[in-house]
């Protein structure tokens, strides 16, 4: 036993003056993510980071002047009073990313009691995210108003306070999507490639013809993929914290353990690939036709709701979808580990399953 | 003398049906240099790697010293030393960091420049692996082999790619090793290095043994069977040419 621990802890400490000694490997696991990072973020700044809203307001009611008053003290929508046709140009033109129009009759009271009216929204087709987000903020803003001039307690609540009060921008929706994805493009080409060519290079003999079981050195190369991979995911929290004002509704230590079951599943692709293929020219394809249909279907750069039904079914199931929705939700909404079970059994899932494949097919030559 | 290696019938066919080594038998005295020679392709790897523990025997037996391979593949590990063919892996690490690696592997203490300055590359102690030229690669590759103190060590065409010079300087090591006591088992194309090097050799092809004995008695039954040499004997040869007009001295 204690002779296993030692052989370990060599090969971990080889491993990882292997891995820090390689400079091109360092700036393949950092530049991209942190590249594509300031890529999204500056362009949600340059955007000012807000939401842009054509308001039309017909009504002359003090309802309709709280609720514009309400919706100008939130940072995150930029409202431009227009006519109600000069907004639908603007909408159509992409300038806008909501159009709001107030009723004449919006708050009008009639007798003492107030006339039922109902606000019309139109969303930017070209940018749903926006528009939804800034939609679900004016649906919130308006019920909490009505509630208030009905004086009816709040029967049914929906938690999405986070929405109006912490300016969520495309970047808080993006940074989830690119740390889930950096983890897996680390756990299966960073992987697959490395280690294969420590096989292709005899290193995997070598240790064979030493009295340790092979199986340590694995264990070795992955603990140090595990330190890697995630010290890169603080660092590219940090970054996006730091540069662009990313906004952690949840717990980091949640979302950190969410990183982790990623960076473990994909560290079982990575090796199910490795211990399966020859040589490198076997890795490239495979890792490709995993890896691709994830970064453009499982939802990282946009939601996955403009997709038909069907795809939106099968996308269901991916394992990066799993990683980033429950970062997401995380990060964006506050929820705990409790709030995201399907989540977890689906890494859960894929977790079991990749290992099992990964014993299965792995070839020591 | 007596025997550290005994290899009864030892055969190996693969699952494509190839079969590697037909049956082969064959002694290793404690404290020689034992040569496999043959041909690509006459199943010299594959013996060794059975031998090593490192490939399953299809059938046959080996003892060494006193230890059934195939029985206690984990005992014999411990007590010899291999150098595989290739030995370009670990690139990134320093030559001191790879035999501390090596010996945690085993668990025994070396010092690292002791063994290094056994092998002549002290000074390159600090070196990255891939620094090295191939001549030093395969001194630091022996130099692994050695970290256990093993009672055997196998080098696996020990001197192929390198120049006549690295390779003399080489044979030197490994005589040197004999001389320290410990068994040499090497496979080698080159003939004038088995005849300096070996005590004894095995000729294989096809993957049987073909004839085995000293080098000098080898000969000394080819001119007993009649043997004439195909070209005048010249007292030297090309490389002695060679070595004559470019010294002995290292060039890496």
């Amino acid at each position: 036993m204690r002779q296993n621990i030692r052989s370990f802890l060599a090969l971990t400490k080889a491993s990882l003056k292997m891995y820090y000694r390689n400079k091109g490997a360092i700036i393949f696991t950092l530049l991209i993510p942190i590249a594509l990072l300031s890529v999204f973020g500056l362009l949600s700044k340059s955007r000012g980071g807000v939401v842009n809203v054509g308001l039309t307001n017909y009504s002359k009611s003090e309802v309709s002047k709280l609720c514009v008053k309400t919706l100008q003290e939130i940072k995150a929508f930029k409202i431009t009073e227009l006519s109600e046709s000069q907004a639908a140009a603007e909408l159509g033109k992409g300038n806008l990313d909501l159009q709001v129009i107030i009723p004449k009759e919006f708050g009008a009271l009639m007798n003492g009691r107030p006339l039922t009216g109902s606000i019309e929204t139109k969303f930017n087709e070209g940018k749903p995210l926006n528009g939804q987000i800034a939609n679900m903020a004016i649906i919130q803003i308006v019920s909490d108003i009505d509630r208030k001039i009905t004086n009816s307690p709040r029967i049914l609540d929906v938690k999405s306070s986070g929405v109006t009060t912490n300016a969520l921008g495309y970047f808080d929706f993006i940074l989830p999507g690119i740390l889930s994805m950096t983890i897996m493009q680390l756990g299966i080409f960073g992987v697959a490639f490395s280690f294969v060519a420590l096989k292709v290079s005899g290193a995997l003999r070598r240790i064979q013809a030493t009295p340790v079981h092979p199986i340590y050195f694995v264990f070795a190369q992955a603990t140090v993929r595990l330190l890697v991979t995630l010290s890169a995911s603080l660092l590219l929290i940090a970054f996006g914290t730091y540069f662009f004002d990313f906004h952690m509704l949840g717990s980091y230590l949640t979302f950190i353990l969410v990183c982790v079951l990623g960076i473990l599943i994909f560290l079982g692709f990575g090796f199910a690939i490795a211990g399966w293929a020859r040589d490198e020219t076997q890795v490239a394809p495979v890792a490709n036709l995993i890896q691709l249909p994830m970064v453009m279907l499982s939802g990282i750069f946009f939601p996955r709701d403009a997709f038909p039904a069907w795809l939106q079914k099968i996308t269901d199931y991916f394992p990066l979808t799993f990683v980033s929705h429950a970062l997401r939700k995380i990060a964006n909404e506050g929820s705990t580990l409790l709030e995201i079970p399907v989540d977890l059994i689906g890494m859960t899932v894929w977790l079991v399953i990749i290992y099992a494949l990964a014993i299965k097919v792995f070839r020591w030559e | 003398m007596s025997n550290i290696l005994e290899v009864c019938n030892l055969a190996k066919t693969y699952d494509n049906g190839l079969q590697a080594v037909k049956g082969i038998s064959f002694d290793v005295r404690r404290g020689e240099v034992f040569g496999i020679l043959g041909p690509n392709g006459a199943g010299k790897t594959t013996t060794l790697e059975m031998i090593e523990g490192l490939r399953e025997i299809s059938s046959g037996t080996v003892v060494l010293d006193g230890i059934n391979t195939a029985e206690e593949p984990h005992v014999i590990k411990k007590r010899i030393g291999i150098q595989l063919q290739s030995s370009a892996f670990f690139q990134n690490l320093k030559l001191t960091e790879l035999i501390e690696m090596f010996a945690d592997l085993y668990g025994s203490d070396v010092n690292p420049i002791d063994l290094l300055a056994e092998v002549g590359l002290k000074e390159k102690a600090n070196f990255l692996v891939k620094n090295l030229s191939g001549g030093q690669k395969q001194r630091f590759s022996i130099a692994t082999t050695l970290v256990n103190k093993p009672v055997m060590i196998f080098l696996d065409e020990p001197t192929t790619g390198l120049d006549p010079q690295a390779r003399r300087n080489l044979w030197e090591l490994i005589i040197q090793i004999k001389k320290l006591g410990t068994t040499v088992i090497l496979t080698t194309h080159y003939m004038e290095e088995a005849q300096y090097l070996c005590d004894r050799v095995a000729i294989m092809d096809d993957g049987k043994i073909v004839a085995m004995d000293s080098p000098e008695q080898l000969i000394k039954q080819l001119i007993a069977r009649g043997f004439l040499p195909n070209t005048q004997v010249s007292p030297a040869t090309l490389e002695d040419v060679f070595i004559d007009l470019t010294g002995k001295t290292l060039r890496d």
